[in-house]
This record gives C-alpha cells, structure tokens and sequence, in this order.
C-alpha cells in the first residue's frame, strides 16, 4: 500500500516538476523573441522548413479528407433525408472550423515536431548544446526562439491554405460526383461559413504552431542518451503535441462560439 | 582566495541519492597543466562541467579567475565561459554547419573581426591540430579523429585563458595523440593557458602534466608532480603507472 502512495507521490512530483520546466521555458523563449538580437537569417530557414517543405503532404492529406468529408456527407444525408444539397454548407463548416487547421497541425506535428525533437535530443547527447553555452550562445535564443517564430507564422499559413485546399477540392468533388454545380456549393456555403471562420482557423493555427516547437524543444533539451533516448523524446513530444492540439482545439472551439 | 586560477572548496555533487564528488577540493595556477585522472564514472566530467556552470554543485565552492562562480545566474556565467575553453568528450560539432563555420562560430560570437582576419584564425588553428582542406566539409564527411581535432581548433580558437580538456586523445591515432599533447604543452608554455585535462591516460599525464590529480568513486585519492605520483603507494595509481609502462 505504501509503495503504491509512494508511487503516485513520485508520479505527482515529476509532473509538477515537468510542468514548472515548460513554463520556465515558454516564459524564456518569450522573452527573448521579443527582445534582440534577432537571428533573421535562422527564422527564415526554419519558415522554409516548416512550410515549403510541409504544404506539399499536408495539401494532399487535406484534399483526401476533404473528399472523404463531403462524400460520406452526402452518402448519410440521403439516406436520412433523402436529398444532400445541405452538404457543400455542412462540410464547408467542417472544414473551416475543424479540418483545415487540426488536420494540417497534426501533420506538421508528425514532420516538424518530431523532426525538431529529435535534432535537439541528438544535440543534447552529442554535447553540441553545452558546446553552444561554452562558446556563449544561448540555447533557448539559438534552437527554441527561430522554430518558435517559424512555427507560428507555418501554422497560420498552412491553416489557410489547407482551408483553401479543402474547399476547393470539397467544391470539385462536389461538383463531379454529387452533380452540384460550383455556383450552388458557393452559395450553400456563403449561407453557413463567414471570413470570422477563416480568421479563427488563423488563430488556431498560430496556437497550434506555438505549442509544437515548444514541446519538442523541451523533450529535446531533457533528452537522454543513446538511440533509445532520442527515440523516447521524438514519440512522447509528437504524443504530448498531439494531446495539447486536441485539447487547444476544444478550448479555441469553445471560446468561439460565443462569436458566432 | 589565493593565487590560483582554478579552485574548488569542499564541492559537492549528487544525482538523486549518488553521491558523485564527496568534498573535492583542488586549485591550478596560471599556466599549470593540471591532470585529472581516474577510471570511468568516477565524476571526472562532472567536476569540469561543474567548472564552467553546464551543471551546478550542491554544496562547496568553485573560484574561476579571482570569481566565487558556483550560485552566480546563467547569464553570469555566459562571461565566466568567454575565459574558458572546454574539448568535450563528444566532438560535439554543428552538424549543420561547416568545419570553417565551426571553428569560425565562436571567434565571429566573442569578437568583432573582419572576414579576413577570421578565416587567418581558422586557417591557423587548423593547422594547429594538422588538419588541411576540410574547411568546406561538413562535419559527418570526415572521419571521428578528425571531428575530435576539429573540436580542438574550434575551442582554441577564441584564445581562452583556461582550456578543459575531457578525455582529448580518446580515439586518436598516436600521431595525433602526440599533436594533442604538444598543442596542450605549447600553448601553457607561450600563452600561459591554465589546462585542466580529464583522461585515463597515465603516460599521457606523466608526459605533459606539471601536477597529476587521482580521482577514485568521487574523491581524490592522490595528487602531486608526475615525480611524486610515480612514488605513490596508492593501489590505483599503482595500476595506472603499471599501465602506463606497458603502453610507454
């Protein structure tokens, strides 16, 4: 019975102690992103990485998901009320509210996010982060604040443009399977979605991107050595990123639709 | 505090409940090539990374340069760092950046030298470790020999005037190994440089040390000139000299 309290004791410690970390770190990388200097030329190579080189699986993971949503949309709604011209209106609301940015942040959290967990735990071991301390470089300044801004402007862009992506192949596949024409999925959609759903689909894109560099930084930094370690910090930052997105995503959701 | 560059007072060090350094307490003047030897896991590396702030004692204290250093905050000690070089056991390069960028990476950090003056540097301490034409090569196109010695010029380069050594020769080609040690030598002799070494390598420290330190389970158990340790009645040095001749 003891070992069991003693367990969860120690269970309850490290959370907290885990937790006190990230927040010292988030508290750090923000104020050195806003405080000089500014590492311009990293920011921009970590913007290449995160967006030019995700857009292109996240465009087609989205056009597949986007057909699926209206196909199987249209399958149901006939069955049940026999006619699916509510389904260009329906799956636009899907799509702007929910698939667009969660979507296309999962899929940056499976490339960038594990990427950038795994790189900094690889430092970590190899001593090229306390190499980088010795030659007066601040890690946080160096690794976490570049990917940090990267990550937020890739979300907002990769947001809308998997919501672009999304409606447009929505509107084809609609047009060419289910006989609707583009002029009446626009309008079925004008009827259900505003410029306010591509703005929260920004806003949540920019949160989702601010979580995924942080999360994998600080796996990386606590990364333990050997492959195994580097492996253990890679899956249990994609795990945690894609938790907290989840768990943004209600909490943006909910916040939202008092605005609606 | 007396005129040492280097001291550390009864410091203490432990990870959970093991105890690593129990009460060490040891100095290096100016211009001393000073030895840590001992077998692994005895708290060499930690002793030096306790040394420059990468990880902080628990109790005991630490003087760098004329500076009590072991509570100072991270930002301080981003200043105690510029006096002081560390070679790590890793060659912990940039795997991103070039052999010429690498070595590069700390003299364009501490100092405001034009581009020319720059590559002078590097083109010097390359050749300070025997290294040609690499310049251009990333890190994982050259072999580990190279990588360690690459670390060398990297460390050297921003000219600190305290330069740790962990385990610098593991991994070398006996050429190299030698190069290693007449750079260590050469560069307390002509810059005074205050060389801490953490190694194994008994033939090594009788060869260059002034002053050998024997570290066993967290304590140290010897010390003295590379005379005075030959004399040593301590089993473990014992061992280690007996090493040594099989090497020499």
């Amino acid at each position: 019975m003891i070992s069991v309290i003693d367990s969860i004791g120690l269970s309850v410690i490290k959370t907290v102690i885990m937790v006190r970390d990230f927040v010292v770190l988030t508290l750090r990388t923000l104020v050195y992103t806003f405080t000089p200097p500014f590492r311009v030329s990293d920011i921009f190579k970590q913007l290449y990485f995160v967006i030019n080189e995700s857009a292109p699986i996240v465009i087609f993971c989205v056009c597949s998901a986007a057909a699926v949503t209206i196909i199987e949309s249209s399958f149901h709604m006939k069955i049940i009320i026999q006619n699916d011209a509510l389904v260009p209106g329906f799956a636009a609301l899907l799509i702007l509210r929910e698939l667009g940015a969660v979507v296309s942040a999962l899929l940056v959290t499976s490339r960038v996010g594990a990427g950038i967990a795994a790189e900094v735990g690889t430092m970590q071991i190899t001593e090229q982060i306390d190499a980088l301390k010795m030659l007066g470089i601040n890690p946080i300044r160096f690794l976490v604040v570049p990917r940090l801004i990267a990550s937020v402007i890739g979300g907002v862009v990769l947001s809308i443009l998997a919501n672009l992506v999304c409606l447009y192949v929505a509107m084809l596949v609609s047009q060419y399977k289910l006989g609707h024409s583009a002029g009446s999925f626009i309008v079925a959609m004008r009827a259900f979605v505003s410029m306010q759903d591509l703005y929260f689909a920004a806003i949540k894109g920019a949160c989702f991107g601010f979580v995924i560099p942080l999360v994998s930084c600080y796996f990386g930094f606590r990364c333990k050595a050997g492959a195994e370690g580097v492996g253990l910090a890679t899956t249990n930052s994609v795990v945690t990123i894609s938790i907290s997105i989840i768990t943004i995503d209600f909490i943006l959701s909910w916040i939202f639709s008092y605005f609606y | 505090m007396s005129d040492a560059q280097v001291q550390f007072i009864n410091v203490i060090k432990s990870f959970g409940d093991r105890t690593i350094l129990k009460g060490i307490s040891f100095e290096a003047k100016q211009g001393e090539i000073l030895f840590i030897l001992g077998t692994s896991g005895t708290g060499k590396s930690v002793l030096l990374k306790n040394l420059v702030g990468l990880l902080r004692p628990d109790t005991g204290e630490i003087w760098v340069d004329g500076e009590e250093v072991s509570q100072i905050s991270e930002e301080k000690y981003f200043d105690i760092r510029k006096k002081c070089g560390m070679v790590f056991q890793h060659p912990a390069l940039f795997d991103s950046l070039t052999v010429f960028e690498n070595v590069a990476f700390g003299v364009r950090k501490h100092y405001d030298y034009p581009e020319e003056k720059i590559k002078e540097i590097v083109k010097k301490c390359l050749k300070l470790v025997h290294l040609d034409d690499v310049e251009e090569k990333l890190p994982q196109d050259i072999s580990y020999g190279m990588q360690k010695r690459v670390s060398l010029a990297r460390t050297v380069a921003i000219s600190p005037k305290i330069l740790l050594f962990d385990e610098p020769t593991t991994g070398l080609d006996p050429v190299t190994t030698n190069a290693v040690n007449q750079l260590i030598l050469d560069l307390s002799k002509t810059l005074k440089t205050t060389s801490l070494v953490v190694s194994h390598d008994m033939h090594c420290a009788l060869a260059i040390a002034d002053r050998i330190i024997v570290l066993d389970k967290g304590n140290i158990v010897d010390q003295g000139t590379p005379a005075e340790l030959k004399a040593s009645k301590h089993p473990l040095v014992k061992e280690f000299l007996m090493e040594a001749t099989t090497h020499a």
